[in-house]
């Protein structure tokens, strides 16, 4: 009864949520869209309500709860849409109010990497692949009928109940945290004896300034110069992959 | 200082990484099945910057410009991987390669696949391989089917 006075209000939003993202799944026969859009709004709203910080700066707080809540939308439109084209669209969307939370996260260069990679170039390619499969342009039998909506809906859904409860034991998401302390046990308490590398910390006289070219820079060459030369292997790899996988012009062009 | 909340950075990035999963669960487009590992990576995202800003060290911002890396490998494979299978079934459904044994093969378990409704003589250019679990003929003569 306890856990339930205290956990028992992330239990509603949940719930609404699972409904509306079952209720939009693309199915056989129609169900009209805008009840399980009022669901998901009113899951959104509910769980806004309950993340609601405490004080601080307003614009920032307004910035973020609008990034957020296009991330979200447009992720279960992306998921939920008959015409893959629209998806792939909604899929653009997501990352660019994904790089929106990460302006404020004073990640600048990620941003517009992010933004350059992603939008610039594994959608427009993933577009050229869905129109060049599907050039009669009227939406596929397959995709209306999705694999097993209503198993996927609520086992990923208790999934997401399952973090927020942790998050709400650990971290309190009762509208009254604040990151100023970490208290012990608690999961955003610094490490102890790990001393990190004084030329990668931000400047003491702007600690904001992480994300920044100079920050960053002497982090990714200094720190993780050994993961660095790893990953661009792996480029070099996965793009002689590529080359080697993908159909000849010998074999029939699409 | 930091007036965003950690935890609220971490719910949406929980939320979207959940989407994901849906979308990776219950679609049948094997394109729209990599753009949702893509959304669960931008969950993914969301929390390392959230972390990277609460603890005022840029190793987060680092290790998502290593996600982004993986996430451009990834999609340049997926992508020659769905051109080269598109180029067998002339679809995008993944139901179509829910049985990847060859048509001729008894088949040992699991339920029957759904029928294919595309004929367009998937074999013709696949590697034709010694079945499994039996003894290949030594003795050149009429292959005998069990």
């Amino acid at each position: 009864m306890e856990w339930n006075e205290e956990n028992g209000l992330l239990l509603i939003p949940l719930g609404l949520g699972c409904l509306a993202v079952w209720w939009l799944m693309p199915s056989a026969k129609q169900r009209p869209r805008i009840l399980g859009g009022l669901a998901a709004l009113a899951a959104i709203l509910m769980m806004q309500l309950m993340l609601l910080p405490p004080a601080g700066d307003y614009v920032r707080n307004v910035l973020f709860f609008l990034f957020a809540a296009a991330a979200v939308i447009s992720a279960g439109l992306m998921i939920t849409d008959r015409n893959p084209v629209y998806s792939a669209l909604w899929f653009a969307l997501v990352t660019l109010a994904v790089c929106g939370l990460f302006l404020l996260n004073s990640a600048p260069f990620l941003s517009a990497s992010t933004i350059i990679v992603y939008a610039g170039a594994i959608i427009v390619t993933f577009l050229f692949v869905i129109m060049l499969a599907q050039q009669s342009g009227t939406a596929t039998s397959y995709d209306q009928q999705p694999i097993q909506p209503a198993m996927a809906t609520i086992g990923a859904f208790i999934l997401l109940g399952a973090l927020l409860f942790t998050l709400q034991e650990w971290g309190h998401i009762d509208g009254k945290s604040t990151n100023q302390h970490a208290e012990p046990g608690q999961f955003i308490a610094l490490p102890e004896g790990i001393q990190p590398n004084p030329l990668s910390q931000a400047p003491q006289d702007n600690p904001h300034e992480i994300g920044s070219l100079r920050v960053l820079g002497r982090s990714l060459f200094g720190d993780y110069l050994f993961a660095v030369e790893i990953a661009g292997t792996v480029l070099l790899i996965a793009t002689i992959g590529a080359i080697a996988i993908a159909p000849r012009r010998s074999q029939g062009t699409l | 200082m930091t007036a965003t909340a950690l935890e609220s950075q971490l719910i949406v990035g929980a939320t979207l990484f959940i989407l994901g999963v849906i979308g990776f669960l219950t679609r049948r487009n094997l394109i729209l099945i990599m753009l949702s590992a893509e959304l669960m990576l931008h969950g993914v995202s969301i929390n390392l910057t959230a972390f990277s800003r609460y603890h005022g060290n840029p190793q987060g911002q680092v290790f998502t410009i290593f996600v982004l890396t993986i996430a451009a490998c990834e999609a340049g494979l997926a992508l020659s991987l769905i051109l080269s299978l598109y180029q067998r079934r002339k679809s995008l459904d993944i139901f179509l390669w829910g049985k990847l044994g060859e048509d001729d093969l008894p088949v040992f378990s699991g339920s029957p696949a759904p029928p294919i409704t595309v004929t367009v003589d998937p074999n013709v250019d696949l590697p034709h391989l010694t079945p499994a679990g039996r003894m290949p003929k030594t003795q050149p003569g009429p292959q005998t089917k069990t």
